[in-house]
């Protein structure tokens, strides 16, 4: 058994498989830190059982669950409306509904917080009507309530892009076939369309989980303690790092059977996909009040999770834009389009290498160590710049050790932007390895194969076909790290050298001094650059799409 | 041979230049103030020395430090609470250090014993109430929070917040842990709603009528007052603030304060630094930039907080709140404040 394991290792082993084994393992390191943890109970692990587990895992569910079902009521109709039939509006909003994406749940977060506070009245006018258990109810309800929505009004793009994605690819002659067969619109929808679309809307759920799980900002500032809120509350008040390690380890393994589950239903739906000669469906056009409705279906999630904030922003903005854009304000925006546009570039052509890779060696070993190690998407960016810290910490005082006659601290990773660009790339390898491996599955097909059949080495089909073929897939994964990264927060905090500050750790300064206003300055640039980015993607994978 | 002792030589030399023209020191702060930047422009202007700033939560610069060891550029690490300081420097990342002009300038209490931390500024922790809606009578101590008179008016942030753990942490010094726990129930339980917010959101609730009293640190009201927004103003006048437990062991305060990083390659500059935020100089800022409480006795306070009026600090040696944090937020965690 071991033999044979042994011997399919060594066959997988040539330049391309080695190489990208070597980025994975490197990339996997920080990750196997934290997953060190997972198996010995530390000295509070009982006590979490006792108390609080059972809260922050409650918690953790009721609003992933709440979160996915308003997000796919937001995506779904909207994505079927704008594919299948034609509104006034329907172009704008095709790819305006992917703009929420541009605005971090942070920042969400504080735009949505003047609702509890305005409903204050109304909540002290319950408690003098209906005594305080109803009112602590109304309250309660009024949080939990307004925090689902809101997430789920920035979140729900990945379902949206991905419910669009494929519900754009579906068969003409299939809903056509239907509807001649005297289905309704409505049943075309949810017998046919819904169904087919299946593998793509569970892998935007899984996204949308993952962002549920991952949030720390917006649910300890609503006072949902969730379980990644309640690995700090362990780490850092209980001074237990273990049980702390043991909670990041379990939400691991909680989005890596949400992703295997994800992987096997694409894996049977795979002989669903369309051929490329599939003619995408023709819309119909809508009038009077179908028209009117479709059209405020697409304004709703829109309006809740772009105009609105976006709004609020500006205004805000307008208000203090003098006293927040001082000359340095401008250098900390330099150092964010700067690294975030660097690593990006980086880890888009990592990201390359790899899928490519794992697509020209279909093996078993390569294609798991590449899998876990894109899991850094799935836990907490603090979590992550811990393990980065502490890997690179190691690596500097090797590194210390031997040099020790020479120049050392120059040589020294800790602090240095390269630790922030490496943290990025463990933490996002996901969003940008996920649109390749699906583009080179879905634009390039068989041929590459065909070309290398045809004697041409795998090097030169990646330049001569591959690349070509994916321009637009590698500049919307280039553009979703892009944006991730400028929004990114946690660990940038942790890992950045002195005096270094980014758009969104100037955001975030303004917001803990209570300058609100203020902050809606960098958050405001955060979103616009976001939201310009995505204008980009959607430009670039119209001209790839026939 | 030769060659190897003239390399060790070299390399000797070229650490010692650097510690000679090493005119910088680097400071891990938790603090987010824009006033700190111009009291470090000032220090630099002073002695020459230049100042880097990396700022996260302190939780997280003791990991940092912890992980980067003895290669860290740290030469200072600056927390908002004593209890941190006190973590730090059981991990064994502060080193202690001698310097009469602190011990001189800073009450005893309100440093480390081994003079690992020292604390720069005062904070207090207090009851912020609505005049209308609260009886004088009413307001005694934080142990009579705990009253049944209180239900439904109570108002707090999050127990993992670093305040409330070391209002915790002193009153299990107090009564110990089984009475903290009863008490944290209590409390809990007298809640208009469950934790959520920060300081400045509490005082807003009470101010709009939902809860009558929060339990805040005093400086927020000073900067809801003095904010640049009218509406972070009205409400800021609006409450009123009372010190507890003055008739007993006196009103729990907590110090922001620093210690010398263990990895320091520069102390010199990093103990001068301290000195100049013990001097009068900077201690008189603190009053008037960010309302905390000068850690100094022969600066004046601003008028707002002589508005306030004097008050007796519980004298708990600040050290206590990081030696029971643990026991803090385990005793939260038992009695349901989330």
């Amino acid at each position: 058994m071991l033999a044979k394991l042994k011997r399919n290792f060594k066959q997988e082993l040539d330049p391309w498989s080695g190489s990208t084994l070597f980025l994975a393992l490197i990339i996997l390191a920080p990750l196997l830190t934290v997953a060190i943890g997972l198996g010995d109970t530390g000295p509070k692990w009982e006590h979490l059982k006792s108390t609080v587990l059972f809260g922050y895992v409650s918690n953790t569910i009721i609003l992933s669950l709440s979160v996915v079902i308003l997000a796919t009521l937001f995506a779904v109709p909207s994505a079927w409306l704008v594919t299948a039939y034609e509104f006034p509006g329907r172009g704008l909003f095709s790819w305006a509904l992917a703009l929420p994406l541009a605005i971090p749940t942070y920042v969400a977060a504080f735009v949505y917080y003047q609702f509890p506070e305005a409903a204050i009245p109304l909540l002290v006018y319950i408690r003098s009507a209906w005594g305080i258990d109803a009112f602590q109810t109304a309250e309660t309800l009024l949080r939990y309530g307004l925090l689902a929505t809101f997430m789920a009004a920035v979140l729900y793009p990945y379902i949206y892009l991905s419910a669009r994605a494929s519900f754009s690819q579906q068969r003409r002659q299939v809903i056509e076939a239907a509807q001649t067969l005297g289905r309704s619109p409505r049943s075309v929808f949810l017998s046919i369309a819904l169904p087919l679309s299946r593998p793509a809307l569970a892998a935007g759920i899984g996204l949308v989980v993952m962002e549920v799980i991952n949030d720390y900002g917006a649910v300890h500032f609503f006072g949902v303690p969730t379980l990644t809120e309640g690995i700090f509350r362990t780490w850092f008040g209980l001074a237990d790092r273990s049980s702390a390690l043991r909670l990041a380890g379990f939400i691991m393994v909680v989005v890596f059977a949400i992703l295997l589950l994800e992987k096997t239903t694409r894996g049977r739906a795979r002989f669903a996909e369309p051929s490329n000669s599939a003619l995408p469906i023709r819309r119909r056009r809508l009038k009077g009040l179908p028209a009117l409705a479709s059209s405020m279906t697409c304004l709703i999630p829109l309006t809740l999770g772009f105009l609105f904030p976006a709004a609020q922003l500006l205004i805000w903005t307008s208000q203090t834009f003098s006293r927040v854009f001082r000359a340095d304000f401008i250098h900390h925006l330099l150092n964010s389009l700067l690294l975030a546009f660097a690593t990006a570039l980086v880890l888009t052509a990592l990201s390359l290498l790899i899928a490519y890779t794992v697509k020209l060696r279909p093996g078993k070993w390569l294609r798991g160590i590449v899998g876990i190690s894109a899991l850094g998407y799935s836990i907490p960016g603090a979590v992550v710049a811990v393990g980065v810290m502490v890997s690179l910490g190691n690596v500097d005082r090797l590194n210390a050790s031997w040099l020790k006659t020479e120049d050392g601290p120059k040589l020294l990773l800790s602090g240095t932007l390269t630790a922030i660009g490496f943290a990025y790339i463990v933490r996002f390898l996901a969003v940008s390895l996920q649109p390749l491996q699906s583009g080179l599955r879905r634009v390039c097909g068989s041929l590459d194969e065909a070309s290398r059949t045809l004697g041409v080495g795998p090097a030169k089909t990646l330049c001569k076909i591959n690349i070509p073929l994916l321009k637009g897939t590698l500049i919307a994964a280039f553009t979703l790290v892009f944006v991730d990264i400028l929004k990114e927060l946690p660990l940038t905090m942790i890992l950045r050298p002195a005096n270094f500050e980014t758009m969104a750790t100037t955001a975030f300064s303004l917001a803990k001094e209570g300058r609100i206003r203020e902050c809606a300055v960098p958050s405001f640039i955060i979103l616009i650059t976001g939201a310009i980015g995505l204008g980009l993607i959607n430009r670039f994978l119209k001209i790839e799409s026939p | 041979m030769k060659l190897f002792s003239k390399i060790v030589l070299a390399a000797i030399l070229a650490n010692l230049a650097t510690l000679v023209s090493g005119d910088e020191i680097t400071l891990y702060s938790h603090r987010h103030y824009d006033s700190d930047r111009d009291l470090y422009a000032a220090f630099t202007k002073k002695s020459g020395i230049k100042v880097n700033v990396v700022k996260a939560s302190a939780d997280e610069l003791i990991e940092r430090l912890k992980a980067e060891g003895e290669n860290s550029k740290a030469d200072i690490l600056m927390t908002v609470d004593a209890g941190r300081l006190q973590r730090a420097k059981a991990a064994g990342l502060l080193q202690s250090i001698e310097s009469k002009v602190l011990k001189d300038r800073i009450p005893a209490s309100y440093r480390d014993p081994e003079n690992q931390w020292f604390g720069l500024s005062v904070r207090a922790r207090v009851i912020v109430y609505a005049a209308d809606r609260v009886k004088p009578s009413e307001l005694s101590t934080y142990e009579n929070l705990a009253s049944p008179s209180w239900r439904g008016r109570l108002l707090a942030r999050s127990s993992s917040n670093i305040y409330n753990q070391s209002i915790m942490a002193s009153i299990i010094a107090q009564h110990g842990v089984n009475d903290a726990r009863d008490w944290a129930a209590a409390v809990r339980g007298n809640m208009a709603r469950p934790p959520q917010g920060n300081d400045r959101d509490q005082i807003r609730a009470v101010a709009a009528g939902l809860g009558d009293a929060a339990l805040v640190n005093t400086y927020y009201v000073g900067l809801l007052i003095n904010s640049s927004n009218a509406k972070d103003r009205e409400i800021g006048n609006s409450v009123s603030l009372f010190f507890p437990n003055q008739k007993d062991r006196g009103t729990p305060v907590n110090v922001s304060g620093a210690g010398i990083a263990k990895a320091s390659k520069n102390p010199e500059g990093a103990i001068k630094f301290l000195e100049f935020l013990a001097s009068k100089e900077a201690q008189s800022t603190f009053p008037q930039a960010t309302y905390e409480y000068p850690v100094s006795t022969d600066v004046p306070w601003s008028n707002l907080q002589k508005t306030w009026g004097e008050f007796k600090p519980d004298t708990l040696n600040l050290g206590m709140l990081g030696e029971l944090n643990e026991a803090a937020a385990t005793v939260f965690n038992e009695s349901g404040w989330e």
